[in-house]
């Protein structure tokens, strides 16, 4: 019998359904997996800087200039941006239907210059430089206080919404803190209220003890298959020492954190041939607001990565009821996941 | 008299097209899909390309890959009349994205930008 699990933070609740369990081979059958064509021309490679808008940021070899060749990792405006800078918003306007202007940031990150380099490939060194540039992005970016929440997300491959297959991400700022997170940041804070501890804190220790769903733990992160998982094979990757902010992760932790994902997304890579997915960041909204909307956010909030491999469809149960079926339990991914590729 | 190559499977548009931008003093030449597009390109000179995106065959994206692959140095416009493709990166390549109206000064003053004496 399939059996209903409920997300202790955000409420939402999830079928795992067993008896249609999967193994990795049945999602993405090894070596039928057709690989994404490249193509013949990409925006995002090295000596095409002349395609995309200004650099707004970049780490790049000395003695090279914005927007040439030279650069490890490069940070440009997305040239058909959701959302744009513009005049301080104005709370939302009209009566029963409501809207206000479309104020934000919408910036692209390219991860390296090589096209076929993803970032499972790239050396932890090089993957520290990406968190890095998130960080300084972010830290910029919350300087304006009208940004509230700001973003990170990637998408690879098609099917979890990536147009170009040269590795990038995307940080998106919004003037409003979206109903997710609010959802998140209220539920953290009702369990902070009822027990006194960090929810977070709380479900990485215990999750250590019980091992069924701990997929990997270094001196500084922790990396689960969530209990309530919506995708097979998600992960949740925790930072160890309790942060509500992604920009107070210190150089050494992110080299760490580097290593994480490398592994991590090198598992995924190996067991689900190469498979689509989702990378999202979660943290608590921008402190300038945060702290005054939330004045014990730092206490209750903790920043963490989701890893969403897109290998099922979101279809009319899931769009009417909020549930996701899930044919994996995350007991049976982590044990899949602690293999080493 | 500088050159415009208008790769547009919807021949009526063509048709107003040429006689707008021939009227503002451009040479137009029609292509209907990626592969004549292509063709012209390898055997014609060219100052400028407007194309469609939603086209039978290979699709303005593609198509677009393939021009930048040749011809990186003709400005280039995206003619649609659908925003959703700006979702899409490999849009970037082009000068500029122009949507489908009835009027066509958008996509005029677009081409005097980039197509300059």
């Amino acid at each position: 019998m399939s059996e209903l699990r409920k997300d202790l933070v955000t409420g939402r609740w999830v079928i795992i359904a067993s008896e249609r369990s999967k193994r990795p081979d049945d999602f993405r059958p090894a070596g039928a997996v057709a690989k994404e064509e490249t193509p013949g021309f990409c925006p995002f490679c090295e000596g095409n800087e002349s395609k995309t808008p200004p650099e707004v940021f970049a780490l790049r070899r000395e003695g090279t200039l914005p927007d040439g060749p030279g650069w490890r990792v490069r940070v440009v405006t997305n040239k058909f941006p959701a959302l744009s800078p513009g005049a301080p918003p104005i709370k939302p306007e009209g009566g029963l239907f409501q809207s206000m202007p479309g104020l934000g940031v919408h910036e692209v990150v390219i991860e390296n210059p090589d096209h076929a380099k993803e970032l499972a490939d790239l050396d932890t060194d090089h993957i520290r430089d990406v968190l890095e540039v998130f960080r300084s992005r972010i830290g910029a970016i919350e300087e304006n206080f009208h940004y509230q929440y700001v973003q990170v997300f990637k998408n690879k491959g098609k099917e979890a919404g990536a147009s170009l297959s040269h590795p990038h991400s995307q940080i998106l700022a919004t003037p409003i803190v979206p109903k997710r997170v609010k959802e998140e940041v209220y539920g953290a804070e009702r369990l902070f209220r009822a027990n006194r501890e960090c929810v977070f804190c709380r479900t990485v220790g215990e999750e250590t003890r019980l091992g069924e769903r701990l997929v990997l733990r270094n001196g500084d992160f922790a990396v689960l298959a969530p209990f309530a998982s919506r995708s097979p094979f998600e992960m949740a990757v925790y930072p160890l020492r309790h942060s509500p902010f992604f920009t107070g992760t210190t150089r050494d932790e992110l080299a760490s954190l580097a290593a994480v994902i490398k592994t991590v997304l090198g598992r995924l890579k190996a067991m689900l041939s190469d498979p689509p997915f989702n990378l999202i960041l979660h943290q608590a909204p921008n402190p300038a607001v945060s702290t005054k909307a939330w004045p014990g956010i730092a206490g209750y909030f903790h920043w963490h990565l989701e890893i969403l491999p897109v290998l099922t469809k979101v279809a009319g149960f899931e769009w009417g009821t909020g549930f996701y079926i899930n044919p994996v339990p995350p007991e049976t991914a982590a044990g899949y996941l602690k293999e080493p590729a | 008299m500088k050159k415009i190559l208008l790769v547009e499977d919807e021949k009526p548009l063509c048709l107003l097209y040429e006689e707008e931008l021939g009227a503002a003093g451009y040479e137009v030449t029609s292509v209907h899909d990626a592969d004549s597009a292509l063709e012209a390109l390898r055997t014609g000179a060219f100052d400028l390309i407007i194309t469609d995106i939603r086209m039978p065959g290979k699709d303005g994206i593609e198509l677009i890959s393939r021009i930048m692959g040749m011809r990186k140095d003709i400005p280039l416009i995206i003619n649609s009349a659908y925003q959703s493709y700006k979702e899409d990166f490999m849009t970037w390549a082009a000068d500029a994205y122009v949507v489908k109206s009835s009027s066509l000064d958008e996509l005029k003053a677009r081409i005097r930008e980039l197509v300059k004496d």
